[in-house]
This record gives structure tokens, sequence and C-alpha cells, in this order.
């Protein structure tokens, strides 16, 4: 029977089709292609939904199969084939369906936001186009290699759009540079990431002789058994990739300066695609990265690392977006040490077998789940922070929260949309945040829980989990104090425009209550997308896909007591911002970041870490280059020169010679003619002739 | 019968007189009759060997020297010529300025 399904292709298809309409002839439109933009993303996310529904009820999914479309051969090489086909799973459908809709959402709120920039509008539209292809394709490709290429899609996009605007754009934070520089620093770090993916990713080909979604995760078990260290080393490159796609420490530093481009593209970057793809790619490869519990271990400690730096870097910072960006990273460390943990409990569950071994797995699938739902929420309030930011900034027109304040009574549904997206990224109850958190701490913890061997290194990640959520709370109410609250610091014309406030209205509602999927069957349905890879393996000794339903979770989280320290962490955060930000009046000195002390410079300074980068590229890279500029100069062009020098001297010393007499060169005949026979004449009497 | 040696010492002087003109003289005139006096001093050796070995072939290449310096001469002479009309002196000296 041939279903929605089938027609999956035309997710990424529509909008890459935009981008070429827009590209073209985006000028001559209303809007300057933003519509057809709109309408893009709009279809894409109709067509996922159809998609997704024509899956959930089909038979694969009861299977707990994966549909895959197609697949058509692309290269051949050397008895290597590489298809290019369409990879239908619980997974891919969530990705299509949150990153379309988003999009769509942010797409709307451009009209308003970027209204004013003319023919650029035909270039932006055109790329956050692209840009959205590169994200609906990565999720629905079948195999590693088709997923890399729309991965590149999107770091070219990203690009792109954080040079938008290519002035310099740093208020209220010192360590910024222009957008320029940044985009720069945005594409090379990245690449950096990149290099690494694909060197995992020709380590794959080596060992599993495809790249293929379905042949890899099939094998995986099996070709680990054989030979671990090799998978270990593809594995640990892949997690590189993501490092610098979902900008983890310590390729975290090109997130924050990410910020020069338009609000809407950082929007898209950090709730809709771009940094989703790394978690999306950990997700994907959850079959294949549960075989190695050290590489997992490994990537939690990134995540937790990650998750508690960044947010220590949000908590003085002066820009509105950039404490945003933070957050995203921190957000983003949580997923990972999600997923990281997940996927150690499997791993440690499948070695272990038995009933023990059983409930390390239905922990695990939980940790899965749990990453996933952060990811979800994440993007829905993070679209909804940034967007309200964006209206911020449209209205104040600066991105200092030091010339901000008193909003609330000129933009009040900015304010409260932004409220409903603070309250839930801080984990209040019931509301988004809440869950995936709460989960995802949980999740960190199952391992010293169930005292396994690294157990104490998951405790100390938990712990540094709490902390985060506890700065978490303190440093977006910090934001929402200062932007909000207390007498205006700067002139503000009023709420914004229709099409900016009517996506936020929507984003704020689904940001309140997204989270709920998880009391629904939010957990069977993701861990379908981990059957096709592991149900065989864990069949095999004696185990089975196990998962917490929804009462068990409310069950779990509600006599946990962590669930009750996170909690009051996240108030007392909250109650320190109110006493910090509005209950004390304001002095000009609380804003001077030179005056304050050494923690607070070295916050401020991002640890100094663009320093560090820069000082690592100036050392290092300008080293080698100066050492190659010192050898071409000397070596090479000393050859050259000294050839051709030669050459034009010796010319030079012999036409000395022609000094024009005719004497002269008669007098040079005669020596000459006198030489011969002198020679001739030795010849004849000591040689004995010719 | 005069020896072979009393031409050949005569061609040579004849020869070095030539030289020395050469070498020593900044008019083209004179460059021009040195230049014959050495052609001279060659033809006097040719027809002295071929008088003394009975061998015309020597005077045949006489006869051709001659011819050829009557043509080199009448080149010689119109270049100097020319050089007068430009310079207005016939010295060779002055004929430096296409060097370098």
């Amino acid at each position: 029977m041939i279903g929605f399904v089938d027609y999956a292709w035309l997710v990424p298809l529509v909008p890459a089709l935009c981008f070429v309409i827009v590209g073209l002839i985006g000028h001559k439109t209303p809007e300057k292609g933003g519509y057809i933009a709109i309408f893009g993303a709009l279809f894409a996310f109709v067509m996922s939904a159809l998609v997704a529904y024509d899956y959930y009820t089909s038979e694969a999914y009861k299977l707990g199969e994966a549909v895959i479309i197609g697949p058509i051969e692309w290269l051949n090489i050397g008895g290597y084939t590489v298809n290019f086909g369409v990879y239908i799973d619980s997974l891919a459908c969530i990705m299509m369906l949150f990153a379309s809709f988003i999009s769509t959402m942010i797409f709307v709120y451009s009209i308003g936001y970027m209204g004013d920039q003319g023919e650029k509008k035909r270039r932006y539209y055109a790329e956050v186009s692209l840009f959205l292809t590169g994200m609906l394709g990565l999720a629905v490709s079948s195999n590693f290699l088709e997923m890399f290429v729309f991965w590149e899609v999107m770091g070219l996009c990203s690009y792109l759009l954080i040079g938008f605007w290519s002035y310099t754009h740093h208020e209220g934070d010192a360590a910024s540079i222009n957008a320029a520089s940044a985009a720069k620093k945005a594409f090379l770090v990245t690449r950096a990431g990149d290099v690494c993916l694909m060197a995992g990713l020709f380590v794959l080909l080596y060992a599993f002789g495809s790249m293929d979604y379905a042949t890899v995760f099939a094998n995986a078990q099996q070709v680990y058994a054989q030979d671990p260290t090799l998978v270990n080393i593809g594995i640990l490159l892949m997690f590189g990739g993501v490092i610098g796609k979902s900008a983890q420490f310590p390729l975290h530093d090109w997130l924050p300066d990410a910020m020069a481009g338009p609000t809407t593209v950082s929007a898209l970057i950090h709730a809709a695609t771009m940094v989703k793809a790394g978690v999306y790619l950990v997700a994907r490869s959850y079959p294949l990265f549960v075989t190695s519990s050290d590489a997992m271990l490994f990537v939690a400690a990134i995540g937790g690392i990650t998750a508690i730096y960044t947010a220590s870097m949000a908590l003085n910072n002066m820009n509105i977006k950039r404490v945003l960006a933070y957050s995203t990273l921190s957000q983003l460390g949580y997923m990972i040490l999600a997923l990281g943990a997940g996927a150690y409990l499997i791993s440690m569950g499948m070695d272990m077998g038995g009933e023990t071994g059983q409930t390390l797995i239905t922990l695990g699938t939980m940790g899965y789940a749990a990453g996933i739902l952060h990811m979800i929420n994440h993007a829905f309030f993070k679209a909804l922070l940034f967007l309200c930011s964006g209206s911020v900034i449209h209205a104040t027109g600066t991105e200092d929260m030091r010339k901000m304040g008193g909003l609330r009574k000129t933009m009040p549904i900015t304010a409260y949309t932004m409220l409903v997206g603070s309250l839930s990224i801080a984990g209040i109850p019931i509301l988004s945040g809440f869950w995936s958190k709460d989960l995802v701490l949980e999740a960190a913890f199952a391992p010293f829980d169930n005292g396994l061997g690294a157990g104490s290194a998951f405790c100390i990640l938990f712990i540094l989990g709490m902390i985060t959520a506890f700065m978490t709370a303190f440093y977006m109410f910090r934001m929402w104090f200062l932007t909000f609250t207390g007498e205006p610091r700067g002139h503000c014309h009023g709420e914004s425009p229709k099409t900016m406030t009517v996506p936020l209205m929507i984003l704020g509602v689904f940001a309140a209550f997204i989270g709920l999927i998880v009391l629904a069957d939010f957990s069977y349905f993701i861990i379908q997308s981990l059957a096709p890879g592991l149900a065989d393996a864990l069949a095999a000794n004696g185990l089975y896909l196990g998962f917490h339903d929804s009462m068990h979770i409310l069950e779990e989280i509600f006599t946990n007591v962590w669930t009750y320290v996170a909690i009051v962490l996240a108030v007392v955060g909250i109650f320190i911002a109110y006493r910090m930000y509005v209950k004390r009046p304001y002095v000009a000195e609380d804003f001077d970041q030179t005056k304050k002390g050494f923690l607070y410079r070295l916050v401020a300074n991002r640890y100094y870490f663009p320093q560090l980068y820069n000082q690592i590229s100036w050392k290092l890279g300008y080293g080698v280059a100066k050492g190659v500029d010192i050898f071409d100069r000397n070596v090479i062009d000393g050859t050259v020169n000294g050839l051709s020098n030669a050459v034009v001297g010796s010319g030079e010393g012999l036409g000395q010679a022609q000094t024009g007499y005719v004497r002269d060169y008669a007098a040079y005949v005669v020596v000459g003619v006198l030489v011969i026979i002198a020679v001739v004449l030795l010849m004849v009497s000591y040689g004995g002739g010719f | 019968m005069i020896g072979m040696e009393f031409f050949l010492v005569f061609a040579a002087i004849l020869f070095a007189i030539g030289l020395y003109g050469i070498l020593s003289s900044k008019r083209g005139l004179v460059t021009l009759m040195s230049i014959e006096l050495m052609l001279n001093a060659a033809n006097i050796n040719f027809i002295t060997f071929a008088s003394y070995s009975g061998n015309a072939a020597g005077q045949v290449f006489v006869i051709m020297t001659i011819a050829v310096a009557a043509a080199e001469v009448a080149v010689g002479i119109a270049l100097m010529l020319n050089a007068y009309k430009i310079n207005k002196t016939t010295e060779v000296d002055e004929l430096s300025t296409m060097r370098w």
C-alpha cells in the first residue's frame, strides 16, 4: 500500500525548491520571497505530520521497524555502494515535525522582524529555506554519508546567515567580535568537528563495509565483538563531529559569537536546526554507540561539563541574546548527558544480562527518551525565548540589557510569553522543561544509584547537572527581571507587530505544554526507533527493549527526593535573581564590568577561551605560516632570484667587453689567434701532433 | 733564384705593419688600408707557395682574394662615407654609440 510515508522525500525537497525559487526570482515576489519560504516550511510541516501519522498507524511501527524508501544507488566505488534513500522511524518523524513547525513560526516572525531589510530579504529567505532543507534532509537520510551531505549544507547556511549583517555588533559583551569574523569562526570551528566526523565515517565504512543505517545498526554488536578498538575509535571520532556541531566543550565558543546574526537566525540555529543535528546524530547512532560503555562515559562527561561550564558564563552577561546562547549550550549539554548516560546504562545492561541487566536497559531507554524529550522541549522554549528577545531588540534597538528595563508595561505579550519560556526552562513543575530536565537528571543519577563501575563519575555529573539547574533558573530570571521589570533605562517603541506576536503566543503554548507528551505514548514511540538496531541483539541475550510507561514516569518523578531538590533549587535561583535585580535599586557600578573581581572577569571573558583559540591559532597557525613564509622567501625565492641574478649579472659583465671600439675587437681577434697558435704549437711540440 | 724565405719574411713584415695599423690608428681610412696590407701579405704567401711548389691553385686563390678585397673595400669606403656624412669625421672611435 502506498501511503504518505512513501512521499517523505517531499519533506526536504519542497524547501529546497523554495530555496531555488526565492534565490532566482524572490525579488519579484511580495516580501522578497518570504511567503514562498513560509509556504515551503508549512508544506514541510504538513507533510511531516502526514508522514508521521502514516508511520504511526503502519505495520512497521508496530513491529519496531523503520520504513526505508528507495534506496537509489548513488556511488559505487571499489566494491562499496553508497545509496540515497529515505529512512523513516519515530526519531525521524519527531525531528521533521518540530524542525518544520518551529521553522514555520520563525519564518512568519521574520516577516515582521526582517521587514526593514529591503533587497537583502531575498538572500535571507533563500538561505533559511536551504537551512531548513539541510535539517529535514538530515532527519530523513538513510545512511551516514547522505546525512553528512545535509550536515554540511547546514554548516554552509550557518556561515552565510551568521554573517548576514557584516558589521560590528557586540552590545553588552566585551568578548565578542563582528559578524563576518563570527561567521568565519562558526564555520572553522565546526569544521574541526566535521573533519573528525568524516574520519569516523571512514572508520565505519572500513569496519562495516557500508554506510547504511540498517546495515551498521544490525551488525554493530557483532563487529564490536570482533574489533572493539576500531569501533571505539569510530564512535569517538563521530562524537567529535557532534562536539563541533552541537557546540560542546571544547568547541563551544562559536555559538555565543554566532549571536552576531539576525535574532531569527539565532532562533533557527538554536531551536530548529544546526545544533540539534549533533544531538540527533548521537540519538540516531544509538545502536552503534551502546556497544561501547567507555565511549559513552566520555560522551556523558562532555555533556555534563558543557552544561555547567557554559551556564556559568550566562550568569553575568549583559547581552540578552548571549545569555540565551549560553543557555542553549548548557541545555545541549543536558541532552548529551542524558543520551550518554542512557547509552552507558544500556551498554552495561547488555553486558550483565538477567534481571539487573533488564532494569538497566529500561533505565537506559528512559535516558534516551529524556534526551530526545529535552531536545523537543528545548526547541520550543528556546525558539520562543529567542523570538521574544528578537521582539525586545526590535523595539529597543539594542541587545544590551543595561539599556532595557521596565518593558513589561510597553510590550506585555512579549514579556509574558518570555516569562512562560523562562519558567519552562527553569524547570517549574508541569511546564515542559520540568519533565525533561528531571528525566535527564534521573538518567544521569541512575548509574550511581545502581552501583555501576563508573557510578561515582556519573554522581559528579549528576551534581553538576543539579547546580546547572539552579544556575539556569537564576540567569533566566536575571535576564527577565533586567529586561522587563524596574524603571525603563532606555527608549522603546512599543509592542511588536502581529506577525511577530502571534508566533510568540503559539510557541508559548507549545513551550508550556509540549513536555506533557511524556505522559502520553512518548517513551514507547521514541524507543521504537531503537528497535531495528537493538531488538535482535537484546533478544540474543534474553533481554528486550523495556521502557517506562507514563504512569511509571509520573510515579518515579514525584516519589524521588531529587525532584523536589531540583524544584527548590530552581525556586531559590529565581528568588536570588529577584533579590539581586528587583529588590535592590540599580547602581551604575553594578553594570561596570571592569571593576569586578577576578571570578567575574573570568566568566565575562568566557574563561579566556576566545583568547586561547586565538593564541593557538596565532602561535601555531601563524608560526607555521611564518616558517613557511621564511622558507618561501629565502629558499625558494632565493634560488629563483639567485639564478636570474647570476644570468643577468654575467650578461652585464660580458656586456662590458662590447666597448664599441673597432681596435678593441681587432685586439681580441689577434689575442685569440695568438692563443690558438700557441696551443697548436704546444700540441705539436709536446704531444707529437694532433 | 731568390730564396723563399725572403718572400715570406717580406709578407710577414707587410702583415705586421697592417696589424699595427689596425691596432694603433683611430682613422677609418687607415684601418681600411691596413686591412688591404694584411690581405696582400696573405696574397704574397699564396703566390710564393704556388710558385715554389708548381701548383696553380694558389694563384687562383689570389685572384679570388683580389676580387673579394675589391668588393670589401667598396663596402668599407661606402660605410666610411656615410659615417663622415653623419659625424663629420672618419674616426672609428666615434662610431661606438651602438654598444650596450
